[in-house]
């Protein structure tokens, strides 16, 4: 097995290769090399990724255009790190298609975090949600080469993920660590005087 | 008082951090300040009577050990070679995290002396080699085998038996990456590991002329003496793989010269110098000046300097003598040292200032590590003309360089196919341009500068990112440069008038190396652990060791 070091700095070079700047390049060694400390493919989709031929991926992510092909997962990913800040409310984009859907997972979940956004990620092939939070789940075994039929929904409103009566019995719950007060209790127990016109 | 750190401006030129030399913030001096109540043991020497085998050393505490495994291989002479394109040695070693079973043994004897050429694992942090310094070898084996002590005229011009070439660690050639072992108390100073590793190979190149004299003659067979083995150092020869480094990891270079100049203005500060620390640094002071008749060179460059320094510190003596003890006297002292010597001279007092307060300047090497995550990230919501005005404010150095003239561009820096390591060759007369290293940061800067000068002030750098990434990896520098400024060599490391030694020697002061020895402008032999304490009186160290008399 090979160091994370090793991973990195190799992805780097081999992206600079490929004719990208070295900008991106370290940006595509770091992402690669989270992936593989989580124990995720990421060598494997990038090996993928530039014999696509990388040539033909589509590396100009442009958001008004509905329905762009063969996208290429580093450009995407870095697109929406750099300009989630910009991004209000809901937005949804369609996308025909994008290589190696796991490749843009390390650069939403930055995205996600520094700008407060959720991204959700719906294919044919598979699905997924990055928050804030720092818990992102998807099926390790189902990771497709390319996702086809996408849409993209981004949004700064956190969704309720629990039901009012879950939040109800919690919260009564929760109660039952605070004490009693009596009438004397609420006259003395926040510390103020019995006279605050002094 | 008001004393301010000394501007980046100032401190950053290469001809000053080229000057730099070793401190009480140097690493190999806080390893052992770290690690001097751990066990150091001998756990296995396994040589024939040539000298060649294995030998293994341990250092323990209760709930951690490290182990250095030594292997000593057969090397004809006209194999033997400190270039780093040399694929055999006399010596290599590996630190090993924890204590290495028969079987790892097994596997690192057939890996560890093929190098860069073997595979080694995550149980193994570092890895090195050495040669021996055959001159000196032969001639201290040949001593103690007839029963007598090495002439020490000899061993002192040279200062070491043994010098590595290399050291790697972080996750280099299958080694553990930094991150399994970054959150270890023991480890929280950079470079601890490869300074465990070389002052445990010093102490292999000790028990290797013991051994191998002991084989010669065991009758007549004496041991080196305690006091001469105390004065030889280990060697190490650096070339300009070594230089990238700095320019690679700005963050953990801010690190490091901050903390030196949080000393120095710490120091600064001191409004009363008592006659007792005044003492200490006079004392300090003389050892010095006699050492540096150890400190030989070949280099016309270093000659020059060390010239220099034995002047200056003359006049600087006779300033001092008719100094008296006012307020801020160390302030004074050090405003006439930077007014009036050479860089080599002022940076030399600054260390010497330093040895006068342990207390204030110790704890500072545990702020010299840094997460170099946390600074990776660009801030795409800053506008173009904040951007701008930061390279006006940290990078007004380079704004006015014409990066069209040929001496400004004249050199690229790239990656060594044969051995993977960096080097730097002539752009008009060499091939391989084409793929140059981003250490082209002044020039980079320069362009990004004048890109950005033509689009709107106001506009975000995210809208800027969307047209070009030609520049991605500067800009980063640039946001950490606002938060570090000491981060950035404030020299175009492309020009023709570059003297990358400087480069090394600023690294390797850090680590603690001395009697800085170039042998032309990019390779530099240098002394680590001279006069350190051996092995078994690392407990004993009061960390004074660096500034004994030689001999």
């Amino acid at each position: 097995m090979h160091s994370l070091y090793e991973i990195e700095t190799t992805v780097k070079r081999v992206t600079k290769h490929q004719g990208l700047s070295w900008g991106i390049a370290e940006e595509a060694g770091k992402i690669v090399r989270i992936l593989e400390q989580s124990e995720l493919p990421g060598l494997e989709s990038f090996n993928r990724l530039i014999n696509t031929p990388y040539s033909e991926c589509t590396k100009s992510i442009d958001l008004q255009i509905n329905n762009q092909k063969q996208l290429c997962p580093i450009h995407f990913g870095l697109f929406f790190l750099d300009q989630s800040h910009h991004f209000e409310n809901q937005n949804q984009f369609h996308i025909n298609s994008i290589q190696e859907p796991l490749l843009i997972i390390p650069f939403l979940i930055k995205a996600a975090q520094k700008n407060l956004i959720t991204f959700n990620f719906s294919s044919n092939e598979i699905n997924f949600t990055i928050t804030p939070g720092k818990v992102v789940s998807f099926d390790k075994k189902n990771i497709p080469p390319q996702a086809n039929n996408i849409i993209f929904d981004i949004s700064n409103q956190r969704q309720k993920q629990y039901s009012d009566e879950t939040w109800n019995y919690l919260y009564q719950l929760s109660l039952e660590t605070f004490v009693e007060e009596s009438e004397e209790k609420k006259l003395s127990g926040a510390g103020a005087g019995l006279t605050d016109n002094d | 008082m008001q004393i301010d750190l000394r501007k980046p401006e100032f401190v950053m030129k290469l001809n000053r951090l080229g000057s730099f030399h070793q401190s009480k913030l140097s690493f190999l001096r806080s390893f052992i300040r770290e690690f001097k109540d751990w066990d150091f043991e001998t756990k296995e020497i396994s040589l024939d009577e040539m000298g060649f085998g294995h030998c293994v050393y341990v250092v323990k505490n209760a709930s951690k050990q490290y182990s250095l495994v030594c292997f000593s291989n057969h090397l004809d002479d006209n194999e033997r070679s400190d270039r780093v394109i040399a694929t055999k040695w006399d010596a290599s070693f590996v630190l090993f995290d924890g204590i290495p079973s028969t079987e790892d043994i097994q596997r690192l004897k057939d890996n560890v002396p093929l190098q860069e050429q073997g595979r080694v694992t995550e149980k193994e942090l570092c890895l090195s080699r050495a040669n021996k310094s055959v001159r000196v070898f032969e001639h201290v084996v040949d001593q103690l085998s007839q029963g007598k002590q090495p002439d020490t005229k000899i061993l002192y011009d040279v200062g070491y038996l043994y010098r590595t070439t290399a050291v790697y660690g972080s996750g280099k050639f299958g080694l553990a990456d930094r991150i399994k072992v970054q959150d270890r108390e023991e480890l929280k100073g950079p470079f601890r590991l490869e300074m465990m590793l070389v002052f445990l190979a010093r102490q292999f190149t000790f028990d290797m002329v013991n051994h191998v004299a002991y084989q010669r003659s065991p009758k007549s067979a004496v041991m080196l003496d305690d006091n001469i083995a105390r004065n030889l150092g280990i060697g190490n020869s650096t070339g300009l793989g070594m230089a990238p480094f700095i320019v690679n990891h700005p963050a953990l270079l801010n690190q490091w010269i901050h903390s030196r100049e949080k000393a120095l203005q710490a120091i600064r500060k001191l409004p009363e110098v008592t006659k007792d620390e005044l003492e200490i640094f006079h004392s300090y002071l003389l050892t010095i000046q006699e050492n540096i008749q150890f400190w030989k060179t070949d280099s016309e460059y270093q000659i020059k300097k060390n010239t220099e320094l034995s002047e200056d510190l003359i006049q600087f003596k006779k300033y001092l003598s008719k100094t008296s003890l006012e307020k801020f006297f160390w302030n004074s002292l050090y405003l006439w040292v930077e007014e009036n010597t050479q860089p080599e001279c002022c940076e030399l007092i600054v260390s010497l200032l330093m040895e006068v307060y342990p207390d204030l300047v110790e704890p500072l090497s545990y702020e010299m590590s840094i997460d170099e995550e946390d600074y990776f990230d660009i801030d795409t919501s800053r506008t173009i003309g904040d951007i701008c005005n930061l390279i006006e404010n940290n990078y007004g150095w380079l704004i006015d360089i014409n990066f069209e003239t040929k001496d400004n561009i004249y050199n690229f820096w790239y990656y060594s196919k044969n051995k993977q390591e960096p080097r730097m060759s002539d752009r008009f007369n060499e091939e391989g341009a084409e793929l140059e290293l981003p250490l082209a940061i002044a020039r980079d800067i320069n362009l990004l500068y004048k890109q950005l000068k033509n689009h709107d002030p106001m506009e975000h750098l995210s809208k800027y990112l969307q047209k070009s990434q030609e520049y991605r990896h500067v800009l980063r520098r640039i946001f950490i440069c606002e938060k570090l400024p000491y981060s950035e060599i404030q020299d175009n490391t492309i020009s023709r008038s570059l003297i990358p030694v400087d480069m090394l020697r600023l690294k390797l002061s850090f680590f603690g190396a001395t009697r800085f020895d170039p042998r032309s402008d990019r390779w530099v032999r240098i002394t680590m652990y001279q006069g350190a304490p051996l092995m078994k009186e690392i407990s004993l160290s009061d960390d004074t060791w660096s500034y004994k008399k030689i001999a």
